[in-house]
């Protein structure tokens, strides 16, 4: 994952592109080798998952695709499908530059194989890392086969023109399925591919124009296969019973006699989990699903309970704001100058704010599920939907205790990701269940209770900023300190870089709070919250940190330019001066802070910042480079709200959304993938958020967890700025400005400051009275 | 023993009675499409049509259903092209599409009842359906196309 | 349905033991050979099939899981249960030894073959103003066509002395009037004809009629309404209290089809009055019973559209922006509206929830039961079901969400205890499994 300490986009993309040819070479005709793939769901456009089998000869130019004798170019995908049509996305990169129409192109969403490489959909990197991969695939095939017409014709290459699937020159024309059935094998060696032509982005026929998804359709008519739909012969069903608290539990006694009289009740496990990821789990067997669900309730299980089962929220948060008084903890980010302390003693003025988020659940439609098996040949079936296959697979070899070749994930579509399918940990209990059986096909659907207990949730949060101004008012200092529960330090500890102070931290708890703002002396602290990484898994969940960093940073921002009496949007503008390191660089920045400064003043502009507004209705403005200053989205909200005193209820009234993140390869996914991103920012500013109640999250399902629907969604407008620029994400960057501009727009209407996520109508009604 | 039809076909199954009906649709039956969200009806993932109307199947016992007439998003029309599945793939509704098939159903039974919804009427009748996407924007357009792709339908006919 | 007890025993001890030992005696008649099926007229028959139906005979005769008509359906009761009996024409167990006259001494006075007193959970108070060739019929039919089943009554489970049949001769004389009934000439042929179905076979009394202390109809409060068996049989008058009066063509709808737009469906004890009976009368005979219903409810026929409970109902039924901030509004707009808004108009299946009686009877029995239990496709609306929100709903939210709609749709008092009230149906229904 990019920022995580992996190379950063060119090396990784290297590495892929490196791999995807080598690989082809060795593994000549093996596109479609992956046995049993039917009871899977590789291409999300047949009705029953199954790639269409090639026709004749096929030609594998990279192992990103191959083309067959019918001219259908089939499309190999490692990125997961979770409502991104991501697929899609990627197939269009590559048929663009191939040159082939879009009706002949098809997609498989592969199993994991080590062949693949890194196997992760998330950090909203999939179009950007695979934007050079699959034009320089796409390249490679087209300049094969415009040489083999070339040869055949006795004309020069550079007298052909490919298009639409065929060749021509002059009056000699030939189509790839000529071409391909004939027979090509040309191959590539690494420099040839780096001289080899791209198109120029004018001429470009499918990027950026509207095609159509080609998982869409099965998803009007029931057909789409998800981990939930799952199937193998001669399966049973599990219900899990789980423990008091995430870790450190353990089972005492089982008590399964009442369960005896259930009918298809089989046994009860209890779980012996070498991987330490579930421990004190008790799985409750059964030969249908509500055979398992019924016994599980009247299975008695007593547990020791661990540690943290009488953790509540407030806890965590006052350990947060003890850690963040400690002054010797967490780690310094580099952000240029750091030494603010100097500064903010010979500081004329100080502003301090503290802020607060609370616990947020994935709450994902489709609830966690798995069905694992050993099949015929030894190996085991892991059958579920997942984003990290790389990250859980090795957790799954050793609660298995079986090597790397004895185990493959197999791809499913995802009913919902949002971070936490991330997080493959439940594929973990369903294995382990299926090993107790002898290697018996498994399924495991988790109730949403137990879903939701078993949450990898969005950690709380405590922020503490500060901000120094000279004798005319001018920030000359900041600081940022954040505390949180860290997903990455307990998922995946080693993928943490370090600060300058050489202490560990992670990035994705604290992306945001380095922003492009030139404010002088800049210190970003992050702190690891241990008592929430002890009580729960703290997830990645859209966008992470920047959903809570830059509700901080950007109420911030709004609270310091009412303290010197400034605009705030011409506050913002006078400290993008996109000088030094925020000037940007190539490829990812180019231009930095300026094109922040440009769609923050395109959506105050489009929601007519300055006129007139009706009483108790502010307008907000806030703005944000996405997750990461190396993949930099530039987006910027300006939000209407109507507040009412007498209930503290808030009505959004229209949100603006300008987005800058290059070249928009998928126009109509862009736009998709941005009012979801701004209404989970919404619903996480407002409707959702949870509480750690003994050791658990409080809410466990809709009766009182209360996430936005169709009466609580605004209007939208949103506007792309067009840029030939690399493209970049677009999964997550909205989420991150729509907390604080409905806060800046809420402080705007009615004069108060809510500093705590969500802003629900107590809080406002107490901020109002006070 | 339940007897009833689903999309157009007699089933008899001899589960307990209070088995919710969706899983009867999804394991003893095998109709997928129609999905398991939140077990207390309040997501819509489940809705399905039960003697024409939209019904959350998660909380319905199967025994309720003795004799009646269900119809599951894959019964909905023969060949996908409800004029309200046509909405959807027209303005590319679904993203992940989990909740998609009951946003369907529910949506279809809208359009029975109330031809011609206004927003309000949108906003009552599908909020208890939710779409964790947030694809709400869009199945109001849909929900609207529809509506008048029905009318037009009617008028024709 | 009728489960409700009828135990006038207690009312004894100021009469005379003699005299009313002579009093209470009947004789037995002698048994007989079972008259074999093909001895009645086919019309007769059919005509003692729908009658059947129509006093739903089959629902109090009937035992869950059991065969039709053998008895042993338990009527709980505040002082025991007593168990139905077999009326198949089984020769020992049924009343295959009965003759046409014993058949119709049990009907009209409410006796056994053997001269012995049955309790009135027979609603022979009833049956007793059928013509002698409606009980002709239903003998016909019983006799020809229900199959013979040999099941042993189960014996009551009632305390001395309400066991004491000979007993039930004093609440006959008390309160019990045996005759034919008699048409009123003032009314029309129609109206006269739903008033003898309704008083006789259908025995709409039973349940919606008020009882004293002892268990009798009051008659100075006919079709008040009433609790039956856990839920509340409201009244039939003027005094019902639906949004918009009940008029003879809602009865109709209603009574044909188990549903009718401006009211609530035909739940609970109800469902089977009519989908396992009245239905099977023709329409003729529903139109009557509709015309009967109507007049003793005296409302007008109006336009439902411009009623002001309706609009009133339709007007709380937009959505609000802030509908989280109470708990039942917020559970009505994600687990309720969907089903139960409406728009302009209230459209057929689409139960308005501000309207119905459920919600405006001063008891919150039926709407709680039916938000526990939900509703099957053979009850109210055929076809359609409600399902059942008692697995996943707690009490809390059961009384939020309908203190909230009785609250906003209906100008009635807010009902008292609901969360206890709910607790208590809840508990029925887990006592019933």
């Amino acid at each position: 994952m990019a920022k995580l300490k992996l190379p950063p986009r060119g090396e990784a993309t290297a590495e892929l592109t490196r791999r995807g040819f080598l690989i082809s070479m060795t593994a000549a005709g093996a596109a479609f080798g992956f046995p049993r793939a039917g009871l899977a769901a590789m291409d999300p456009a047949t009705p029953n998952g199954v790639p269409a089998t090639p026709a004749g000869n096929v030609y594998e130019p990279s192992l990103w695709y191959s083309i067959d004798g019918d001219g259908k170019v089939n499309v190999n995908i490692i990125r997961a499908e979770m409502g991104q049509h991501v697929g899609t996305a990627i197939a269009r990169i590559l048929a663009d530059e191939l040159e082939v129409a879009w009706e002949d192109v098809r997609i498989t969403h592969v199993d994991s194989a080590e062949k693949w490489g890194l196997m992760v959909t998330g950090g909203s990197w999939s179009v950007w890392q695979s934007w050079p991969i699959y034009r320089q695939a796409g390249a490679a095939g087209r300049t094969a086969l415009i040489e083999a017409a070339a040869a055949k014709w006795g004309v020069d290459a550079s007298e052909c023109e490919a298009r639409e699937g065929k060749i021509t020159s002059g009056d000699n024309a030939i189509t790839y399925a000529e071409l391909v059935s004939e027979g090509i094998s040309r191959s590539f060696t690494e420099d040839e591919l780096k001289a080899l032509p791209l198109k120029p982005v004018s001429d470009l026929r499918l990027v950026g124009k509207e095609v159509t998804a080609l998982d869409i359709a099965n998803k009007t008519t029931g057909k789409t296969i998800y981990g939930i739909d799952a199937k193998i012969d001669g399966m049973v069903y599990a219900a899990p019973l789980l423990p008091p608290t995430r870790l450190g539990s353990s089972v005492t006694n089982v008590d399964d006699s009442a369960a005896q009289s259930v009918k298809g009740y089989v046994q009860t496990l209890t779980l012996d989990d070498p991987s330490g990821t579930v421990p004190g789990w008790v799985m409750v067997i059964g030969e249908t699903f509500m055979a398992a669900q019924r016994a599980a309730e009247k299975v008695k299980v007593t547990w020791a309970a661990g540690p943290t089962a009488d953790v509540t929220e407030a806890q965590i948060q006052d350990h947060g704001r003890e850690l963040i008084a400690n002054p010797d903890v967490g780690s310094i980010l580099d952000t240029g100058d750091t030494n603010t302390a100097p500064v903010f003693e010979s500081a004329a003025d100080v502003l301090e704010a503290e802020y607060t988020t609370s616990t947020v659940l994935h709450f994902q439609m489709e609830p966690l599920n798995a069905t694992v098996f050993q099949n015929a040949d030894g190996v085991w079936e892991i059958h579920t939907g997942n984003q990290w296959q790389s990250l859980i697979l090795p957790t799954l070899q050793a609660a298995l205790g079986v090597e790397a070749d004895k185990i493959v994930m197999r791809t499913y579509m995802l009913g919902g990701g949002f971070g936490r399918r991330l997080n493959g940990d439940y594929a973990v209990p369903v294995a382990l269940a299926s090993k107790a059986l002898g290697g018996k096909p498994v399924k495991m659907v988790m109730m949403r209770p137990e879903d939701v207990l078993f949450d990898s949730p969005r950690s709380a949060s405590v922020q503490q900023l500060k901000m120094a101004f000279d004798a005319e008012g001018t920030v000359i200092g900041m600081e940022h300190h954040a505390t949180a529960g860290w997903p990455t330090e307990v998922m995946i500890p080693g993928f943490m870089p370090k600060g300058i102070n050489d202490e560990p931290y992670d990035p994705f708890a604290i992306a945001g709070a380095d922003h492009w703002y030139s404010v002088g002396a800049q210190k970003v602290r992050a702190i690891s919250n241990d008592l929430a990484n002890a009580t729960f898994r703290p997830g990645w969940l859209r966008s992470v940190g920047p959903g809570w960093t830059n509700f901080a940073v950007e109420s911030f921002m709004d609270e310091a330019a009412h303290k010197l009496g400034r605009d705030p949007l011409e506050f913002r503008l006078s400290l993008f001066t996109a000088e030094g390191r925020n000037a940007g660089s190539a490829p990812n920045a180019i231009g930095g802070a300026k094109r922040q400064a440009a769609v923050v003043k395109r959506a105050a502009e489009l929601a007519g910042w300055g006129e007139d507004l009706p009483a108790d209705t502010g307008i907000g403005i806030a703005t944000s480079f996405g997750q990461e200053r190396d993949m930099p989205t530039w987006v910027a909200c300006a939000a209407r709200v109507k507040v009412n005193r007498e209930t503290g209820e808030v009505t959004v009234e229209k949100l603006h959304l300008v987005t800058d993140a290059g070249i928009v390869v998928d126009p109509d996914g862009a736009l998709a993938q941005t009012q979801g991103a701004a209404l989970w920012g919404l619903s996480m500013a407002l409707y959702e958020g949870t509480e750690i109640e003994a050791g658990n999250v409080r809410d466990t399902n809709l009766d009182t967890y209360t996430p936005l629907r169709m009466i609580d969604t605004p209007e939208m407008e949103v506007e792309f700025i067009d840029s030939a620029e690399v493209p970049v994400g677009l999964g997550e960057p909205a989420t991150t400005v729509v907390a604080p501009a409905i806060g800046n727009a809420i402080y705007n209407a009615v004069g108060v400051r809510l500093r705590s996520l969500p802003m629900t109508p107590e809080k406002l009604r107490a901020a109002l009275a006070s | 023993m339940t007897r009833f039809t689903i999309n157009g076909k007699a089933i008899e199954v001899d589960v307990e009675e209070d088995t919710p009906l969706l899983w009867v649709i999804r394991d003893e039956i095998g109709l997928t499409g129609t999905k398991f969200g939140c077990g207390v009806g309040m997501c819509g993932a489940c809705t399905v049509h039960v003697g024409g109307r939209a019904t959350r199947s998660c909380v319905t016992p199967v025994s309720a259903v003795d004799g009646a007439e269900i119809t599951t998003i894959e019964g909905l029309s023969a060949e996908g092209n409800h004029p309200v599945q046509t909405a959807w793939r027209d303005l590319k509704v679904p993203q992940c599409g989990y909740c998609q098939s009951g946003q369907i159903m529910q949506a279809a039974a809208l359009l029975q009842d109330i031809p011609e919804p206004s927003d309000d009427d949108i906003d009552a009748v599908m909020t208890g359906n939710l779409c964790r996407c947030m694809t709400y924007s869009r199945i109001r357009d849909a929900v609207r196309e529809a509506a008048t792709a029905m009318k037009e339908e009617r008028s024709n006919g | 349905m009728i489960k409700r007890i009828f135990t006038g025993g207690v009312a004894l001890a100021a009469l005379g033991i003699a005299g009313f030992a002579i009093y209470a005696w009947h004789p037995a008649i002698d048994p007989v050979a079972t008259p074999p099926a093909d001895s009645f007229a086919p019309a007769q028959i059919e005509q003692g099939r729908i009658l059947a139906a129509a006093g739903y005979c089959a629902t109090c005769h009937t035992a869950a899981d059991g065969a039709p008509y053998a008895g042993n359906y338990p009527m709980k009761t505040d002082f025991g249960t007593i168990y139905s009996t077999n009326i198949t024409p089984d020769r020992d167990t049924g009343i295959g030894a009965w003759s046409e006259e014993a058949f119709e001494r049990a009907m009209r006075e409410g006796l056994d073959r053997s001269g012995a007193h049955l309790f009135p959970a027979l609603p022979f108070d009833h049956f007793t103003k059928m013509s002698d060739e409606d009980i002709s019929a239903l003998y016909a039919y019983i006799m020809s066509s229900v199959p013979a089943v040999a099941q042993e009554h189960r014996d009551n489970d009632l305390p001395f002395p309400l066991d004491q049949r000979f007993l039930q001769a004093g609440w006959k004389m008390l309160f019990f009037d045996e005759g034919r009934y008699e048409p009123d000439p003032a009314k029309s042929d129609e109206w006269n004809r739903g008033a003898y179905l309704v008083e006789g076979v259908t025995h709409c009394g039973a349940c919606h009629t008020p009882r004293n202390a002892l268990g009798a109809e009051e008659t100075d409060e006919m079709y008040a309404g009433a609790a039956i068996d856990d839920w509340i049989a409201p009244p039939l008058t003027a005094a019902n209290p639906s949004g918009v009066a009940w008029t003879s063509s809602a009865f109709f709808d209603y009574l044909k089809t188990g549903s009718s737009r401006y009211h609530g469906g035909a739940s609970g004890p109800m469902a089977p009055v009519v989908h396992a009976g009245l239905r099977e009368l023709p329409d003729s005979d529903l139109h009557a019973i509709a015309v009967y219903l109507g007049d003793m409810v005296g409302a007008p026929e109006e336009d439902p559209a411009t009623n002001p409970a309706v609009i009133k109902s339709l007007e709380a039924g937009i959505p609000r922006q802030d509908y989280r901030a109470d708990q039942g509004e917020r559970l009505y707009a994600t687990a309720c509206a969907s089903c139960h808004y409406n728009s302009q108009q209230i459209a057929a299946g689409r139960p308005d929830l501000g309207i119905n009686s459920a919600m405006r009877l001063d008891d919150p029995t039926n709407l709680i039961h039916v938000m526990l239990e939900g509703v099957k496709a053979d009850q109210g609306m055929e076809g359609v079901v409600m399902p059942a929100f008692g697995s996943t709903m707690s009490d809390e939210q059961i009384a939020a969400i309908a203190a909230y709609l009785r609250s906003t749709r209906t100008d009635k008092a807010p009902w008292a205890d609901l969360e206890q009230k709910v607790a208590d149906i809840r508990a029925l229904g887990a006592a019933a499994h």
